[in-house]
């Protein structure tokens, strides 16, 4: 029984949270804004139900449920929670819940927020799933709908620029997912099973497969997509239009460790591939340094901690990249510790934004003395960002480097991944101290005072838990080492404060010395820095390139849809013809066609009238001329139908030419008399068409009949008319009860047909009247 | 070349030529032209040899039943689309007095222009509320 052994508990918990995210705006119509401790407590509960799951992952007993989906293509809605869900899970579950309590007094009291609410509890459900997804499909499902999410969330604060920022981080992201979707088919179709574990299970087969180059870069393209890797970065700065409780929880703490999270997941599958390594070191770190340099820039704190994720992320990716013990227990620490100081300067600088009217620190000066608390967190998590002693930043900070400096392969790896995690690492020092001398160092300008306890109090919560897991880190450990024993399957590292005197240390103390050094030096550096702005950015080429795109479809669809049926007709014949004459001249002799089948000319007096009668249709200038011209058209043809043994034909032919008549009459009315002239050019394009439409015609009709005697579906009807249908009529016989469904949709169209004309004809009329 | 052969390629060169012009009516004549070389070619398909009625006991050489139940739904069918274009053109005629495809302005414009001016009131009907291919422009 699944349910009596707690299998069933994360799915439960997934769909839990999807029913909740439908709920809420109905929820949020009674209780508004406190909404949101209501859900932070939900999430609590959340992740107290997943305690006991929780501890039997971490005894190498991961909990797994799966139900058929698609058999027959082996896919199932697998979930699993090992370790690493674990760690994820707890991430989402207890970051969820401080946002929330965050959010219930960031928002303005006045309104309801059901919409903000739904759409993150919605997320915090898509990135549960992520999470514990035990199969390659779902997680991509979930991948996807986390995306969707985030582009909810960006482009609902909305405005034109929010608009545009949601829609380049969902063209980003989901293109990585496809990237994803690419990767997933081709494991799949390589391992036999979308299960993930049987995936990592059969990484040998993967590494071995000519597929394996293939998946290796479109798994790196969907990491480097969501996780805002250089060079698809530009997304996440753009996506800081969004509310501080967004940009908190999805675009620093969980979201965007949806890759790094993927990374860590398919770590067994490039085991001992050196080129990964490289790639994901040079990738992970560039962005790192870049983004570090790019955040001590900027004088907008959101801009410069939306960077400042960049430059962390690119760190873990590296990290996760290399996948060695060291390098999984680093970032495992890692995740955790940036989610809790980055969670909390998100939040300060929500409150101080709230409270000061502004986020640049061009304008705010001077708030530690009005604001002490909020100081405090922001002082704690800086310290944490900037890797000081003794906060969880520091513990994971030199693990890091402790895991770049022991990347297996050696050579020259170890020592550019050392000198530019080090160097990242001394500017994330240096914007630490930019954010909290900027907003919290000077005098006094404004009179503020302390925000509500209860506005404060997440951050002061996330900031003191960074202090506390740094302290005693242990509490983590168990945990950082399950996860390295799934994914390398070593567990006699420890994450510790105190490691000794390792050259880790020795990297630390630099990275301290260097951004003391670069703070010292900062007004020189900032003259310097500020003025070179980059003249392109990510965002903005992208925007050219969707403009672009977005102009040539219009140009495509412009030749393909018209107003003008000319035109547009003469292309689709003039191709048709070129192709059946290529066609002709390519199989013409191929066809093999028999022999002439009898046929005497009684016919040809036929052809004699009809032909002036259609010459008349269409030279005639006057509409009467060419309709006369048209009935005559329709008796010659009757005349044949009558000739070739058609009775029935020719009778309904006479009858539809004279109704038709009739018709043209009653439109002509409203016309003028006679037909506008046709343009020479126009004359001579369309007379081409139709001179090569109708000898082909012509050839066609003469080259492909009259070479065979009786069909054999033509003596059947003759010989079953009579016993099976009790006609004598054979093709009276065949409308009404061998074919009658074909009649039956044939008056259908034209009862539609004859719809149509009335309401045409009637709405002209009433109109015309008064 | 049979007679059968250039009835068609006549027909089929008429109605081609008719289909491509500016307005509805001729527009409508090309298509009962296009109409009829079709059915001619049905027919021809079945074979021409044997001429007698296809009824049963009337004839020693009846003729293929099956292109004549299909040509004889095809003549009612496209008698119905023929009734279908004439009514555009008919209110096309109604509207504007012509009933030219290619005016300058869209038609779908010309059809609101027209109503704005003859209905002050604002009664405006349906088929107006189609959007204009190519109008629509990135915001």
């Amino acid at each position: 029984m699944p349910v009596a052994d707690g299998r069933i508990v994360p799915s439960l918990l997934v769909l839990s949270l999807f029913v909740a995210a439908a709920c809420v705006p109905f929820a949020a119509r009674r209780v508004g804004r406190e909404l949101g401790y209501w859900l932070a407590g939900l999430f609590v509960l959340a992740a107290l139900a997943l305690v006991p799951a929780g501890a039997r992952a971490l005894d190498r007993d991961p909990v797994t449920s799966s139900i058929d989906w698609v058999p027959s293509l082996g896919f199932s809605v697998g979930l699993r929670l090992d370790a690493l869900s674990v760690l994820f899970s707890a991430l989402v579950l207890v970051l969820g819940a401080v946002i929330f309590a965050y959010t219930a007094r960031y928002l303005s009291p006045s309104s309801r927020h059901g919409r903000l609410y739904a759409q993150l509890t919605f997320f915090a459900a898509s990135m549960l799933g992520l999470v514990v997804a035990g199969d390659a499909v779902v997680l991509l499902v979930f991948w996807e709908l986390t995306s969707v999410a985030s582009f909810l969330l960006i482009g609902g604060s909305g405005g034109p620029e929010a608009s545009r920022a949601a829609r380049r981080a969902l063209l980003v992201t989901s293109g990585g997912g496809l990237a994803l979707l690419a990767a997933v088919v081709l494991l799949v179709v390589v391992v036999g099973s979308a299960d993930l574990a049987t995936i990592v299970a059969h990484a040998d087969r993967v590494r071995a497969s000519p597929a394996f180059p293939a998946i290796a870069i479109l798994l790196l393209l969907a990491v480097a997509t969501k996780s805002a890797l250089f060079p698809f970065h530009f997304w996440l700065p753009g996506a800081m239009v969004a509310p501080t409780p967004v940009s908190a929880y999805l675009h620093s703490a969980t979201m965007v460790k949806a890759g790094i999270y993927l990374l860590l997941r398919t770590v067994p599958l490039f085991e001992g591939v050196h080129a990964w390594d490289v790639a994901l070191v040079l990738v992970g770190l560039t962005t790192a340094v870049f983004g570090a340099s790019t955040a001590i820039r900027q004088y907008d704190l959101k801009a410069l901690l939306a960077y400042s994720t960049v430059s962390q992320l690119g760190l873990l990716a590296a990290l996760a990249g290399v996948g060695t013990q060291k390098a999984v227990l680093a970032t495992s620490a890692h995740v955790v510790a940036h989610a809790l100081y980055k969670a909390t300067l998100f939040m300060v600088v929500g409150i101080v934004e709230r409270e000061a009217g502004s986020r640049d620190i061009r304008e705010l000066s001077g708030l530690r003395r009005v604001m002490p608390l909020a100081a405090v967190a922001t002082g704690l998590a800086g310290l944490s960002m900037a890797g000081i002693p003794p906060l969880a930043g520091f513990v994971s900070k030199e693990e890091a480097f402790a895991a770049f400096i022991d990347i297996p392969g050696g050579g020259w790896l170890p020592l550019v991944a050392g000198v530019m995690a080090v160097g990242a690492s001394a500017l994330t020092f240096a914007y630490g101290w930019r954010i909290f001398e900027g907003a919290f160092g000077g005098p006094v300008v404004q009179r503020l005072y302390e925000p509500d306890r209860s506005f404060l109090a997440p951050a002061l919560l996330t900031s003191a838990a960074g202090l506390v897991l740094g302290l005693a880190i242990g509490v983590l450990d168990p945990l950082a080492r399950a996860v390295t024993v799934e994914a390398v399957g070593a567990r006699d590292y420890h994450l510790a404060l105190w490691h000794g005197l390792t050259p880790a240390l020795g990297m630390s103390a630099t990275t301290i010395v260097l951004g003391a050094a670069l703070v010292l030096a900062r007004h020189r550096l900032e003259g310097r820095l500020g003025r070179r702005r980059p003249r392109v950015d990510g965002a903005s080429i992208f925007e050219a390139a969707y403009a672009r795109a977005v102009r040539a479809g219009a140009w495509i669809g412009r030749s393909a849809a018209t107003n003008a049926p000319g035109p547009y007709l003469g292309a689709v014949l003039a191709a048709t013809l070129g192709a059946a004459m290529l066609a002709g001249w390519w199989w013409g002799d191929d066809l093999g066609l028999g022999p002439r089948v009898g046929g005497p000319a009684r016919d040809w007096p036929v052809a004699l009238l009809l032909a002036p009668a259609v010459a008349v249709v269409v030279a005639a200038r006057d509409r009467i001329a060419a309709v006369a011209a048209l009935g005559l058209v329709g008796f010659a043809l009757a005349l044949l139908y009558a000739l070739i043994g058609a009775p029935d034909l020719a009778i309904t032919q006479v009858l539809v030419e004279t109704l038709t008549v009739a018709l043209v009459v009653l439109v002509f009315r409203r016309l003028p008399r006679r037909f506008s002239v046709v343009r020479p050019a126009r004359a001579v394009v369309a007379g081409a068409i139709a001179a090569g439409v109708g000898v082909l015609a012509a050839v066609g009709t003469d080259a492909l009949t009259g070479r065979r005697g009786p069909s054999e579906v033509a003596r059947y009807y003759l010989r079953a008319a009579q016993p099976e249908a009790g006609g004598r009529n054979v093709v009276n016989t065949i409308l009404v009860d061998f074919r009658a469904l074909d009649t039956m949709g044939e008056i259908a169209v034209l009862a539609l047909a004859g719809l149509g004309a009335i309401g045409l004809v009637t709405a002209v009329r009433s109109r015309r009247a008064p | 070349m049979s007679a059968i052969a250039v009835v068609v390629g006549v027909l089929a060169a008429g109605g081609t030529y008719l289909i491509l012009q500016r307005g509805v009516v001729r527009i409508a004549l090309g298509f009962v032209l296009l109409g009829h070389a079709v059915n001619v070619v049905l027919l021809a398909s079945g074979g021409l040899q044997e001429r007698g009625v296809p009824i049963v006991g009337a004839s020693s050489d009846p003729a293929d039943p099956l292109p004549q139940a299909f040509v004889l739904t095809a003549i009612v069918i496209a008698f119905g689309m023929t009734a279908f274009l004439l009514a555009l053109a008919f209110r096309a005629g109604e509207l504007f007095g012509l009933d030219d495809t290619e005016g300058a302005i869209p038609p779908d414009e010309r059809v609101d222009r027209d109503l704005d001016e003859a209905e002050p009131d604002g009664n405006v009907r349906g088929g107006s509320e189609t959007q204009v291919p190519g109008s629509e422009e990135d915001p």
